[in-house]
């Protein structure tokens, strides 16, 4: 991991500017290239500027198990688009001629895997992309992607969940980034409510997070956000997000823009 | 990783102790240079520090002897060695038997290694099929047995694993003889893992200097070499077949895998837990299942003596209640109450529904909407025995996309659903427990034929999907090399063609549906989508361990396309008065090319996987019928 000051990951400076303004963090995800990348890009600058801290770009997969019904179409949309990962990067090349804020991408391990993962790490450092989300790399399997990621300063984010029990601590402990805490068992996507103990839950993270820890899966609206937001350091919001991006196409842009501006009003005077 | 071989004196551990090295490894055999007496090594392995695992090396021993060595070892000093290394002319038959051995006494943790003396790429080839858990690549010399301490063509090596690598072996393996401390960082360049000896010697014993300054340059190789460190991780990880397997789940199921791995490994040796699966085995699914000789189809293709395997005689008509009897028990003990499980041509759906409504559980079988069309009559038995059956319309809506479902259900319901996986894939322990279950086929296959025939076949063909009939049919003859193994893919229009679901002749190596294995994808890892007439093979990815089979080259793997399958499904019907699974007929087509290439004196085996009855509405309309509607 790189330690100057120059160097130093974007969403670790990110979280730091946060904490010392006592404040959480806003993260958003949208499919890229839904529905193209074009207004993914456009999407992505809106949101930074209404609010959002860091953003999840959602790299399109042609199976992805872990996704609920709204993004499933959303990558299969992309897909249908014909957006790539070269393409992606692209993009992602053009938003950083234009914001230094953190960018993630939550993405499938085979897409890593194929396009070969040196490769892939090298790129993600070159063109500004922060860290990685891989929802079907398990904490035993990390070896698959750490060594690439830690050579080329890209955090891999690790994922913890009401049914990961007794590994909450050892996982925690391990983390770098942020820790992704899945607010229920289940695949992405609204919910109306939550049946996890939250305390419990975010006791056992709190108590041994070596990084900051942030809730997401299922947070759909402002209320929603200002709740969740104080258990822990920042809350991610994607379905509701994709949601207004299938409804209203290439004109989301302004709608997501309010939507997220909502989304941190909920949660600014959250403690 | 690096194994200094050779230790015979107690200076030689304290040096190992402080550079701490992966492996080191004493000469246990009588006879040899390095030889130490078993006292010599109950001292060295007292002392060795607990981070260093130890290689005890045997040339051409007894079986018996080296469990009854290990287990002397284990009594006096509460330490065995962790690796046997077998140096002599030990073969696979031996291999396996040493195996067993040792399970039986408790020392299955123990692994076996093998080293093998390199004189061209067949050598080495060899060397891969003889399924031992590492293999040390050694120079040949003429009536040496053991380390040599002659450089090997290193050339060769890394020409032939650079092959076998692409397209085929994956056993991971030391590189041995005449490495020192001038030629290791090239060694290192051939493999990640060497074998040291000589190289670090004066005078006939090991030096401490010469160690170290070896140790310092394989570290500082080892961090420039990445790939090498993954070959480590791999070697080390559970799960694995070669570089195969592992767990690629998302986190909420990473608990549910693991209490399942270890209720498996709890039950799979008790002997109530077997005594009930036996008992349903023989009582409830009709085993075990018959080995018919087919005299006239053997007459008709005038080769090999062919003898059919008739899974289709099994309660449900097919392979799939081996497994699902095994897994449900499993579900039981668990406490689980509701059973999710996915579907192709629905022989798996069908199965799970039956023992479901057996055992009194709660039934969901995820189903691609496409197969619930091919194959509506399995649906109406799924439903007839109280099973739910969700059609899956996302992706291509067939088999890949019904496990996409039933991961996401699973992932959703974790605390109370246990997942029946119907083949050798996903997550370890599927692979390895599915596979355990279906081996019932094999070991009949060797009893009967033995009382029929008084040996082994010479070739075992099976049709492969995910592969769970395949591993049921193979496993108990791989380490039989004289038993060619094939398994026969599905080609659909063409492996040529877009139309396909020929993973091992398309694929390439990727990481879904929870294991790494051979994936039918486009360049940025998009599976692809794929077709096959048969709804059982209509799928782009294998099981972990026939990608190993494959890589090493143990099994051959054939594409048959539709309408060789078609016409074998004809086949078999008219010439033995069996219609086989459309799945299976694909296993018939390649019986039907090999044999005649066979002599007549020698035996093949075909595994008819599943009976056909689903499958007439399918094969009448691809011959132009539609008796559906009729």
């Amino acid at each position: 991991m790189n330690t100057d000051n120059k160097n130093i990951n974007r969403i670790d400076r990110c979280f730091t500017e946060l904490k010392a303004a006592n404040k959480k963090a806003l993260i958003t995800f949208v499919t890229a290239g839904d529905p193209d990348l074009e207004t993914t890009e456009k999407t992505v600058l809106e949101m930074f500027d209404r609010g959002a801290d860091i953003i999840e770009l959602g790299v399109p997969f042609s199976d992805p198990i872990a996704e609920g019904v709204t993004i499933q179409k959303a990558s299969l949309r992309s897909l249908n688009n014909g957006t790539t990962l070269d393409k992606i990067f692209e993009t992602v090349k053009n938003i950083r001629t234009k914001t230094d804020k953190p960018l993630l991408l939550m993405m499938y391990l085979n897409t890593i895997f194929v396009y070969g993962t040196e490769k892939f790490f090298s790129l993600c450092r070159e063109y500004g992309i922060d860290g990685v989300i891989v929802p079907d790399m398990p904490y035993e399997e990390r070896d698959e992607l750490l060594p690439y990621a830690d050579k080329y300063g890209i955090h891999n984010i690790n994922l913890v969940s009401p049914a990961s029990h007794d590994r909450i601590k050892e996982i925690a402990a391990d983390s770098s980034g942020f820790l992704y805490c899945v607010s229920s068992n289940g695949v992405t996507g609204t919910r109306s409510g939550f049946s996890t103990d939250f305390d419990e839950f975010f006791g056992l993270i709190r108590d041994n997070a070596s990084c900051p820890y942030c809730v997401g899966f299922g947070i759909s609206g402002a209320q929603q956000a200002h709740d969740m937001a104080s258990y822990c350091d920042g809350v991610i919001v994607g379905s509701a997000i994709v949601n207004i991006i299938a409804e209203n196409g290439k004109d989301c842009v302004n709608k997501v823009g309010d939507f997220v501006q909502e989304l941190k009003e909920g949660i600014s005077d959250s403690i | 990783m690096i194994k200094l071989c050779g230790m015979q004196r107690t200076q030689d551990i304290e040096a190992a102790n402080k550079m701490l090295p992966d492996y080191i490894g004493m000469i246990l055999s009588d006879g040899y240079r390095r030889t130490i007496a078993p006292d010599t090594a109950i001292t060295l392995l007292g002392m060795l520090d607990r981070r260093i695992k130890s290689v005890g090396v045997f040339v051409d021993e007894d079986v018996d002897y080296i469990v009854k060595y290990v287990t002397d070892i284990q009594n006096k000093c509460c330490r065995h060695p962790d690796v046997i290394q077998l140096h002599g002319h030990e073969d696979a038959q031996y291999i396996s038997a040493l195996r067993e051995a040792l399970r039986l006494h408790g020392l299955q943790d123990i692994s076996i290694w093998k080293a093998a003396r390199v004189r061209n790429s067949d050598d080495i080839i060899a060397a891969f099929a003889l399924q031992a858990d590492c293999l040390v690549l050694d120079s040949y010399v003429a009536k040496a047995a053991g380390g040599t301490g002659v450089k090997a063509d290193w050339e060769l090596i890394r020409r032939t694993i650079g092959r076998c690598i692409e397209s085929s072996a994956g056993t991971a393996f030391f590189l041995a003889g005449g490495i020192n401390c001038d030629n290791l960082a090239e060694a290192l360049s051939v493999s990640p893992n060497v074998d040291l000896s000589g190289g670090i010697e004066t005078d006939g014993f090991k030096d401490a200097d010469k160690m170290a300054a070896v140790m310092r340059i394989y570290k500082s190789n080892l961090r420039c070499a990445k790939d090498g460190a993954g070959m480590e991780i791999n070697m080390n990880k559970k799960g694995r077949f070669g570089d195969f397997g592992g767990q690629y789940v998302p986190e909420t199921v990473m608990n549910a895998v693991s209490e399942l791995e270890e209720a498996y490994n709890r039950y799979k040796d008790d002997p109530e837990f077997n005594r009930e699966l036996q008992a349903l085995y023989h009582d409830y699914a009709n085993r075990p299942s018959l080995l018919y000789y087919a005299d006239k189809m053997t007459k008709d293709l005038g080769g090999a003596k062919i003898y059919i395997k008739r899974e289709d005689l099994n309660h449900t008509g097919a392979h799939k209640i081996n497994n699902v009897l095994g897994q449900i028990l499993l579900a039981k003990r668990m406490g689980k109450k509701r059973i999710i499980a996915e579907t192709g041509a629905g022989q798996h759906g069908v199965a799970t529904a039956t023992v479901c409504a057996l055992f009194g559980l709660e039934c969901c079988v995820y189903m691609g909407i496409e197969d619930t069309q091919r194959q509506s009559l399995n649906v109406y038995r799924m439903e007839l025995l109280g099973a739910k059956v969700v059609p899956v319309d996302s992706g291509t809506g067939t088999l890949k996309d019904a496990i996409n479902e039933a991961m996401r259900d699973w992932c959703t319901n974790i605390e109370t659903t246990f997942y029946c996986i119907g083949s050798v894939m996903g997550p370890h322990p599927y692979p390895e427990m599915v596979r355990d279950f279906q081996k019932v086929i094999s070991a009949e296959i060797k009893a009967q034929l033995q009382e029929k025939e008084g040996r082994l076949p010479d070739c075992v063909v099976a049709c492969v999907g995910g592969g769970s009939n395949a591993m049921g049919a193979f496993y108990n003859f791989i380490p039989d090399t004289s038993v060619r193994l094939v398994g026969a893919e599905a080609a659909g229009r063409g492996a040529d063609t877009p139309m396909n679901a020929a993973t091992l002749t398309n694929g390439s190596t990727g990481i879904f549906h929870g294991m790494k294995s051979i994936f039918l994808q486009d360049k940025y890892g998009q599976i692809a989508p794929v077709y096959s007439i048969s709804a059982g093979l209509d799928y782009p990815g294998i099981g972990p361990e026939h990608a190993n089979l494959w890589k090493t080259g143990r099994a051959d793997y054939v594409a048959i396309t539709d309408e060789e399958a078609v016409c074998a499904f004809e086949y078999l019907s008219r010439m033995e008065g069996i219609i086989p699974a459309i799945e299976s007929a694909h296993a018939v087509a390649a019986a039907i090319k090999i044999a005649p290439t066979m002599s007549p004196d020698q035996i093949m085996v075909i595994n008819l996987s599943g009976r056909g009855d689903k499958d007439v509405y399918s094969v009448a309309k691809y011959r132009g019928h539609d008796i559906e509607n009729s």
